[in-house]
């Protein structure tokens, strides 16, 4: 990585287009933080300053790691409908893959652009496996963790949040 | 297609201000967070915390094209510190911010630093003035400040409690 440079590459899926976030996404990606309903499993519910600071954390996670999340648009609209993408904080275990999707839900699309990350995360970056971190609970999230091949591993314990589900995902070529 | 953010490089007689490098600087960076000093500067942060900051701190200059330098010693390369223009959401309007790690204090390289800054403000941003917001008890940056020729403006409250002055700084005609 070149400091000071930023390159967030563009994936395409059947429906959905996983771009790069940006200054512009503000508005909805509060609109989801602000629910208490959208977040309770998120670490809970977030302020719309607080929610600006998130969206620079995920912009400039790409400058620390080389690979992050990207927003999640239907094909052919700038609207974003969620955010999927790649997640190694420095207190996280390993490379997670992750979907929060707000606009669209039961449509598929976290699992659609979950893979087209874990697609990438292979063949762009040579990882050999990834997680999906999930609170306890979150039912809808750990559909699409099954829905995608990724099996139960040993409970990650978060310092804050306590004891998170891990799913391991198949492997490149789908070797588990 | 993809996304580049090109942050420049400025240079004064001791110092670089170049864009953060998470190899050269986090180190140094965490361990600042680390201090009470970092009270009036969005901390203290654990090293978890302090790594979510600087990630926060790339992004800004994505959303908002512009954003805080990294200070680098150039007799040393060591990161001291950071300065820039500032604009978290919010807030009433953007600021010239920066902090010094404490073993870098005593030496005018957060005057060198913030006139670097600010001359990029002038300059190259062409903003016709700019204050900073500082708060009550933190009376290092204050002094330096006024060793800039800014002068307090007005008050505005904090979300943690307490206020923040704006400290105005003179415009480019002035100087």
């Amino acid at each position: 990585m070149t400091p000071g440079m930023i390159h967030i590459p563009t994936l395409e899926t059947e429906r959905l287009t996983l771009r790069a976030p940006a200054a512009r996404d503000l508005d909805p990606f509060a609109a989801f933080f602000a629910s208490p309903e959208n977040t309770q499993y998120l670490g809970g519910s977030k302020t719309k300053p607080e929610t600006w600071r998130y969206l620079g954390e995920v912009i400039g996670h790409w400058a620390m790691r080389g690979f992050g999340r990207w927003i999640v648009c239907r094909k052919g609209s700038d609207t974003p409908v969620g955010l999927v993408g790649l997640h190694e904080p420095l207190d996280w275990p390993e490379t997670e893959v992750g979907w929060y999707i707000w606009d669209g839900k039961g449509e598929g699309f976290a699992t659609e652009a979950g893979a087209a990350a874990r697609a990438w995360a292979y063949t762009t970056l040579g990882l050999t496996t990834l997680v999906s971190i999930i609170t306890p609970g979150n039912s809808a999230s750990i559909r699409v963790a099954e829905k995608m091949g990724a099996t139960r591993a040993p409970d990650w314990d978060h310092p804050r949040h306590g004891a998170l589900l891990v799913y391991r995902h198949p492997g490149p070529g789908g070797r588990i | 297609m993809k996304i580049t953010v090109d942050i420049p490089t400025l240079e004064s007689e001791r110092l670089i201000l170049r864009a953060y490098d998470p190899a050269r600087d986090f180190d140094r960076l965490a361990a600042f967070m680390a201090t009470d000093k970092s009270r009036f500067f969005l901390g203290p942060l654990d090293r978890y915390g302090a790594w979510r900051l600087a990630a926060t701190f790339v992004g800004h200059w994505v959303q908002r094209g512009f954003g805080l330098f990294a200070i680098e010693e150039k007799e040393t390369g060591d990161f001291s510190g950071m300065a820039g223009p500032w604009a978290p959401e919010t807030w009433p309007e953007p600021e010239l911010a920066w902090f010094l790690t404490p073993d870098k204090e005593g030496r005018g390289y957060g005057t060198e630093a913030a006139l670097c800054a600010r001359s990029y403000i002038y300059d190259q941003l062409g903003w016709d003035n700019v204050a900073s917001a500082i708060e009550p008890d933190n009376a290092a940056s204050i002094k330096l400040a006024e060793r800039m020729g800014a002068r307090a403006d007005y008050e505005h409250p904090l979300p943690k409690g307490g206020v923040v002055v704006y400290y105005r700084h003179p415009g480019p005609e002035a100087l």
